[in-house]
């Protein structure tokens, strides 16, 4: 059996975490579930946890986001309870991808309605000649 | 298909990968993997000091344990890896990620595969974010139409 | 030591978990009744840190760690001590490792102790430098203790020779001084010489201190009051020999199996290193060299001396290619003087660049261990150094007279 934890990151203005969870406990699947200050931790068999969060996806499909995390939750080594002082790595990583959900919901939404982005060109480095006429530009206008 | 991410640990690609319904090949299985193993005897990842010998497939012994110990994490990421999505700037990103030389070795590792591979920037705005969603979303896309190929 | 709470260690590291060495640490710390903590940082202090630090680094974990430095010294957390460790052979780990160790040092004046590991470290390499530290953070009153007072012994049991003193109001009344071949044995040994050159019978003694390797075993056979890490007891032993208590300090041992270099602060020891994988370093080396120019170990500082290094090619500071070379130099017309000499540079040399540059060299230079009496020795150092070495009187009873000044704060009273 291979048991195994995602994650619910939910950046939503219709969902709380507590409305997933109330849905989660509906189900009345066997799975572990963990609220945190990101959403909800869902644990148990693969298949199950798999099916489920298809269903809590369609909650707020622009809102709610979804990983698999390696340690259980609560696990003692990695809980800030238990191992004196900050967090765990992960959770600066996932902190700062949180900042950007907002607008990858956007996108999102965006996609869905079919609109197809203006490409940007990449980023080039000014030519050096360019340079070289700006600063002699600069020069004579001071 | 299976689809390396990296970053590894990204909530983003992970999530849009599955969402377009391909299978994201992320470091926290692995991480699952080491830690759910009976009796947890080299906290708290379970790697133990035989894990920078096994990254002496990728490394030489020249190359710093942390790097080697990374590595044999990322090992069957590496070998199942049937496409890649790359994001070349990322923003910090720690733990399994937190190491700059293991990062720049697995992203080599990966575009040496010859697999279909997508680069992008990490996106800073609404337009960038959209430009990111909608790249990723049709390289993935592409890729279910040539696996039913 | 139950009963006291346990030291607070930060640990700021990078790639110890993926190392496989985590549980090494824990087990390390526990042994000396410590626990290590994780500095709390947030996302906006991690962004911000480069500028700040003013040092731009690659890996993500590094700038996780230079954030928890700040942590610590601005005081949002409380830490006794701070343990700061990266991988062995990282060029950019090792940058930022000696930037935050001076950092913490500087700002928030807690011991530090900077260690660069492979997957081959052990708990048991580790405890040493555990133990000097959690030793410094708890016990400042103990090590603020300048004279030695009563009766006491003290006894360093060496990996390669073991030495006992005994003291009484302050001065050294019998020495004892014999090569470490079993444990217990040698140290009796050495302890009984001790007390038959100063008339005392052992019941006599009021306390007895035991450090060097053999401490933790010879301590349980003696029953010692204070067993103890010569990290502290000789920088305790290095001031008092030298009579520099106050001030800053730097104190060599080339011991026969590992060297330490501790940066000193009125007898206590800030930042330290402790080599100990390369035998060319060590005693041992210089052992080997008198043994082929055919001279006494006694006898090869003051060869060295009269010789100059320079005269010697010496392409390694291996123990087995470093004697090569100097067996080939004899063969090739060199004087064996300069060959005493080229040794001599050779262990200065490779003290200095591999752990010198880890610490904050302050003069006085004082050194110690049965080493520093081979002439040649310090005056590489000081050639290297460029400033002068003090070696004092009774050099090589460095933690013997160190676990002896200590442990007289341990009679009852």
């Amino acid at each position: 059996m291979d048991t195994i934890t995602k994650m619910v990151v939910i950046n939503s203005a219709k969902v709380l975490p507590s409305d997933v969870v109330i849905k989660l406990y509906e189900s009345n699947a066997d799975v572990m579930i963990k609220e945190t200050c990101f959403g909800v931790m869902v644990s148990g068999e693969r298949a199950i946890v798999d099916a489920l969060l298809g269903s809590i996806r369609k909650m707020d499909p622009y809102g709610i986001f979804i990983k698999e995390r390696g340690f259980s939750p609560g696990e003692p080594y990695r809980c800030r309870a238990t191992r004196r002082g900050g967090a765990r790595p992960g959770f600066h990583a996932l902190e700062t991808e949180n900042k950007i959900l907002p607008h990858i919901a956007s996108a999102l939404r965006a996609l869905d309605k079919g609109e197809i982005p203006v490409q940007k060109p990449h980023k080039r480095k000014l030519d050096v000649e360019k340079l070289k006429e700006i600063i002699k530009e600069s020069e004579v206008t001071q | 298909m299976k689809v390396f991410i990296y970053p590894t640990n990204s909530l983003i690609l992970s999530d849009l990968v599955e969402r377009f319904g391909h299978e994201p090949l992320a470091v926290m299985q692995e991480v699952g993997k080491k830690v759910r193993t009976q009796s947890l005897d080299s906290p708290p990842m379970n790697i133990t000091p035989e894990d920078p010998k096994l990254g002496l497939k990728y490394a030489a012994v020249e190359v710093p344990s942390g790097v080697r110990g990374r590595m044999s994490l990322f090992d069957p990421l590496i070998s199942n890896a049937e496409a890649a999505i790359i994001v070349r700037d990322p923003v910090v990103s720690f733990g399994c990620m937190g190491c700059a030389r293991t990062n720049e070795l697995v992203n080599f590792l990966i575009r040496a595969k010859k697999i279909p591979l997508l680069e992008l920037d990490y996106p800073a705005t609404e337009d960038e974010a959209k430009e990111f969603v909608y790249k990723i979303s049709q390289f993935l896309k592409n890729l279910t139409a040539e696996g039913k190929k | 030591m139950s009963t006291e709470n346990p030291v607070r260690i930060a640990e700021l590291s990078c790639g110890v978990e993926y190392s496989g060495i985590q549980k090494e640490i824990e087990s390390a710390v526990k042994q000396v009744n410590a626990v290590m903590v994780y500095p709390e940082v947030d996302i906006a202090d991690i962004e911000a840190i480069e500028e700040e630090f003013g040092l731009k680094v690659a890996s993500p974990d590094l700038k996780l760690m230079m954030a928890r430095a700040k942590s610590i010294v601005t005081g949002r957390v409380h830490v006794d001590a701070v343990f700061v460790a990266t991988c062995f052979r990282c060029a950019e780990a090792a940058i930022v490792r000696s930037e935050i160790r001076r950092y913490i040092h500087e700002k928030a004046g807690i011991p530090v102790i900077s260690y660069s590991f492979t997957e081959r470290t052990t708990a048991g390499t580790l405890l040493t430098r555990m133990e000097a530290l959690t030793t410094t953070a708890r016990r400042k009153s103990l090590l603020a203790r300048e004279k030695q007072s009563g009766l006491t012994a003290g006894i360093d049991s060496g990996s390669t020779t073991t030495k006992a003193v005994v003291m009484k109001d302050n001065k050294i009344i019998g020495k004892g001084w014999v090569p470490t071949i079993k444990v217990i044995e040698s140290a009796e040994e050495a302890y009984t010489n001790a007390l038959k050159e100063a008339g005392v019978a052992r019941s006599e003694i009021q306390a007895l201190g035991t450090t060097g390797y053999g401490r933790f075993l010879i301590g349980e056979h003696f029953k010692a009051d204070l067993v103890q890490e010569e990290i502290t007891v000789n920088s305790k032993g290095a001031v008092y020999l030298a009579d520099k208590q106050k001030g800053t300090a730097t104190v060599l041992d080339i011991g026969g199996m590992d060297n330490k270099a501790i940066s000193v602060i009125d007898g206590i020891p800030g930042m330290f290193t402790m080599g100990g994988i390369c035998a060319g370093a060590s005693g041992r080396f210089l052992e080997m060299t008198a043994k082929r120019l055919g001279v006494s170990i006694t006898e090869l500082g003051a060869l060295a001396v009269k010789g100059k290094a320079s005269n010697v090619k010496m392409n390694s500071y291996c123990i087995v290619f470093g004697i090569q070379s100097l067996v080939n130099s004899l063969a090739a017309g060199s004087a064996p003087e300069d060959v005493a000499a080229a040794a001599c540079h050779s262990v200065a040399e490779q003290l200095f660049e591999q752990q010198l540059q880890e610490i904050d060299v302050k003069e006085p230079v004082i050194m110690c261990g049965g080493t520093a009496l081979i002439e040649g020795l310090p005056k590489a150092m000081e050639e290297l150094l460029k400033v002068k070495v003090i070696v004092p009187e009774n050099a090589q009873y460095i933690g013997a007279v160190g676990a002896a000044l200590l442990v007289s704060g341990f009679i009852s009273k």
